[in-house]
């Protein structure tokens, strides 16, 4: 048994944490700024506080520190420690045993549930973290949560990603990366759009190119998925994507969330935008589901 | 279309090959390979140092001409040059020393690569320098390194995909001309690859280097030198060996073209750049793609052998899948394809290396023996060359 | 099997500003659009309590005020950032005494929740 699984093993057995109180009893302004917020116009609230919000009860808040005997921060301290240092919520399931009225004073306990691992995701390297919190009003039982999160190790790039060089003919590309604007440069005279661009027109020789933006939709012409040897700032295996935009002009980029087996040619894409540093933003693609 | 006869067919010959021994680690520098290969090759034509004139080389070679002359003692050079695009110079360093001697600028042009590209900077590394290079090139990569595309086999696998798809051909027909290649350097003692031939399914379990290219569409990565010496066809007439003479030489570079990335051509299925060298290369030798016997086709990845046969006219578009399945081209086939086992198989010496088994394929001492005329071509997806090479009986 | 009426939900800044509050969540990936770039993401995005609030809502916007919410298992998917749009569509089914309803929150860049809604009672 390794140290992660040993921990896991120590907290579960810790049981329920000390039951933690609500700040505030459920109460009509917090119920009225969350139907706001949510737009929800059920008429059963404030009379009745919506379900969905029995966890904001016992948020932590703006100021909180989470308690020491929490198991879900006990387990994130040992897995950040072996590396394990992104996570990202999976599930929620959240059971109401009844409806809660304002005046009554919540309290929540929450143990360790399961920890599985490590197994191979999308995003790395990482364990299912599964707590299971309970929600008391005295010593009844009003609601549970199962929360579910992975704690994930991203795969480490090698080195920075390398630059592009930029002069004058166009830079106007990469400014416009930076503020989230994906150019395409047009001759002004005979309209053609061009990528990569250049400081002539190739067609009617116009020496004055401006741009226009593209709408970022676009299919994929053809992909690659590297593996090896390593790119620098990549994290491999990668999808690099040569994308045929609407306008008609083609461009490169990563395909970061698809998985290299749901990949085709002909998949709709829309630009997305990777930022390296505040000087560089490169282009990338997402998969549309629209 | 340029349609001016070329006044070079039948001038030139080569009359000297030599190399060096194809390694994974030399051990030694890259200027002493270099001059390693040229001593060979004026052996092997029966010339020495003094009888040099020219050198050309390609612009990737870190051997200053000079620094080759020095070393060999060369007390004169009238001619030195050149050439760019990496692979893609091979066949041309052979047409601007054909040139040269044709045009008397010249008598003697050896033609030189030689690299430590195995033991030292490896090209199928993403290469920091090529993208920062201060160049219009370096501009051009900046529309693909950034963006994490940034090998050669990464690059061509982005025109493989698109090929497959609309082509429906398979890893496995890519696979074929690894394993012709394979085959021919089992026989070939200064193959890397002696003795080692490779099956389908060697190919298809070898892992992904980038797909949809597998590590054994890859060619190999090596240290050596290659060398190659031209003269008149006159005077090679008089020298030890029967003389590979040179009846058709041409460089090509395609609309739109860029460095291995050239994807932004209305289709992505062709190499044009090819068909503008073997369009030259017809015209100037007089010949169809019917009568060659032997082809040397650049094979650092399989897929640009495919489309190479498809631009040279040895199938239409999009059948060289059919046209290799039947085994056409392996020994006994329509067309033995690099024969010495290519750089899949000899070993990668940036093409210079198929240009002397061109040489011997006419002097009749290749491990697989065809004949000629042969046709030679350099690095795809490139600006690139080639060559037709026949017997002094032709002209 | 029974449709649910599309919802749809323009998840501007200040409605994924607003909702983080509401819920009691201060993370500044759900309020703060520079730290949100800061640590990788687009933008901010929305946070988890309100992606189940909006599951509930969409149910019991259809299922009326009688309906009790006993149940809500969710499974998160992609980020839903400031600036998209989320679009909630679901089936429901009767289960014994209880309808149980499907849903599924898509935006932009794909599934941002997909899930099971257990009511009782109406």
């Amino acid at each position: 048994m390794n140290s992660i699984e040993a921990e896991a093993g120590r907290l579960k057995a810790l049981g329920e944490s000390e039951p933690r109180l609500a700040r505030d009893p459920v109460n009509e302004p917090m119920i009225n700024n969350w139907v706001e917020a949510l737009g929800d116009r059920n008429p059963a609230y404030p009379k009745f506080a919506p379900p969905a919000m029995v966890q904001v009860w016992t948020m932590y808040g703006l100021n909180g520190v989470r308690d020491a005997d929490d198991p879900l921060g006990a387990m994130s301290k040992v897995l950040d420690a072996a590396g394990f240092t992104s996570v990202v919520a999976t599930n929620c399931e959240q059971t109401y045993h009844r409806y809660l009225r304002p005046g009554e004073q919540l309290a929540v306990t929450t143990r360790l549930s399961d920890v599985v691992g490590p197994k191979r995701t999308a995003l790395g390297e990482g364990w299912f973290v599964t707590t299971v919190s309970t929600w008391y009003v005295d010593d009844e039982p009003v609601a549970e949560m199962m929360f579910r999160v992975l704690k994930f190790r991203p795969p480490e790039p090698s080195g920075s990603v390398l630059r592009p060089l930029v002069n004058q003919d166009t830079e106007f590309f990469w400014q416009g990366t930076a503020k989230r604007e994906l150019r395409i440069q047009r001759c002004p005279d005979c309209r053609r759009l061009r990528h990569p661009p250049g400081p002539f027109c190739p067609v009617c020789g116009s020496a004055t190119p401006e741009y226009v933006l593209a709408s970022g939709r676009g299919s994929i012409f053809s992909y690659v998925v590297h593996h090896h040897p390593p790119i620098p700032g990549k994290r491999l295996p990668v999808v690099i994507a040569l994308v045929e935009l609407e306008e008609g002009v083609r461009m490169l980029g990563e395909l970061p969330d698809v998985p290299p087996d749901e990949v085709w040619i002909g998949q709709e894409v829309v630009v997305d935008w990777s930022r390296v540093d505040s000087e560089l933003t490169l282009p990338v693609w997402r998969a549309r589901h629209d | 279309m340029k349609t001016t006869m070329s006044t070079l067919p039948g001038k030139a010959a080569i009359a000297g090959i030599g190399a060096t021994e194809f390694s994974k680690r030399s051990g030694r520098t890259e200027l002493r390979l270099a001059v390693e290969a040229v001593r060979a090759a004026l052996a092997d034509a029966g010339l020495t140092a003094s009888d040099v004139d020219g050198l050309v080389t390609f612009t990737m070679d870190t051997n200053s001409e000079i620094a080759v002359a020095r070393e060999l003692g060369i007390p004169r050079l009238s001619f030195f040059s050149r050439i760019n695009f990496g692979g893609g110079a091979a066949c041309a360093t052979v047409q601007q020393a054909a040139m040269a001697v044709a045009t008397g600028i010249a008598e003697v042009v050896v033609c030189y690569r030689a690299f430590n590209e195995r033991s030292g900077h490896r090209f199928g590394r993403v290469s920091a320098a090529a993208a920062a290079a201060p160049t219009s090139n370096g501009i051009d990569a900046s529309w693909s390194y950034p963006m994490g595309l940034g090998t050669p086999a990464a690059d061509v696998a982005m025109f493989a995909r698109r090929y497959q798809h609309v082509y429906g051909a398979t890893s496995e027909d890519f696979g074929r001309v690894a394993v012709a290649g394979r085959r021919h350097a089992a026989v070939n003692p200064n193959a890397w690859f002696h003795g080692k031939p490779i099956t389908l399914e060697d190919h298809q379990t070898s892992r992904w280097v980038v797909e949809p290219l597998h590590l054994l569409d890859c060619c190999q990565e090596s240290d050596g030198g290659v060398a190659l010496v031209v003269t008149s066809a006159q005077r090679a007439k008089d020298l030890p060996h029967p003389p590979a003479v040179i009846a058709a030489a041409a460089q090509g570079s395609g609309p739109d073209q860029f460095v291995m990335t050239s994807y932004y051509r209305d289709d992505l299925l062709g190499l044009p750049e090819m068909r503008i060298v073997g369009d030259q290369l017809w015209a100037q030798s007089g010949l169809r793609p019917g009568d060659i016997a032997t082809a040397v086709l650049y094979d650092h990845f399989t897929p640009f052998v495919l489309v190479q046969l498809e631009e040279l006219g040895f199938c239409g578009p999009g059948e060289a899948r059919e046209f290799i399945a039947g085994g056409a081209i392996e020994m006994g086939g329509r067309l033995p394809v690099n024969t010495h086992g290519g750089q899949l198989g000899e070993a990668y010496i940036h093409g210079m290396n198929g240009i002397a088994e061109a040489v011997r394929q006419i002097r009749g001492t290749s491990c697989n023996q065809v004949g000629g005329p042969v046709l030679v071509t350099a690095g795809t997806g490139v600006p690139t060359s080639g060559l037709i090479v026949t017997g002094p009986g032709i002209d | 099997m029974t449709e649910l009426p599309e919802l749809k939900i323009h998840t501007t800044t200040t409605f994924v500003v607003s909702t983080a509050l509401a819920t009691r969540d201060f993370q500044d990936v759900h309020h703060d659009r520079d730290a949100a770039v800061a640590r990788g993401s687009q933008d901010i995005f929305l946070n988890i309590l309100t992606t189940t609030g909006l599951v509930q809502r969409f149910v019991t916007d259809w299922a009326g005020p009688e309906a009790l919410v006993r149940n809500i298992s969710i499974r998160l998917g992609v980020p839903c950032y400031a600036g998209d749009t989320l679009v909630f569509s679901g089936t429901a089914k009767r289960d014994g005494k209880d309808t149980v309803v499907d849903v599924v929150g898509k935006c932009s860049l794909g599934d941002h929740v997909t899930g099971t809604v257990r009511v009782a009672g109406t």
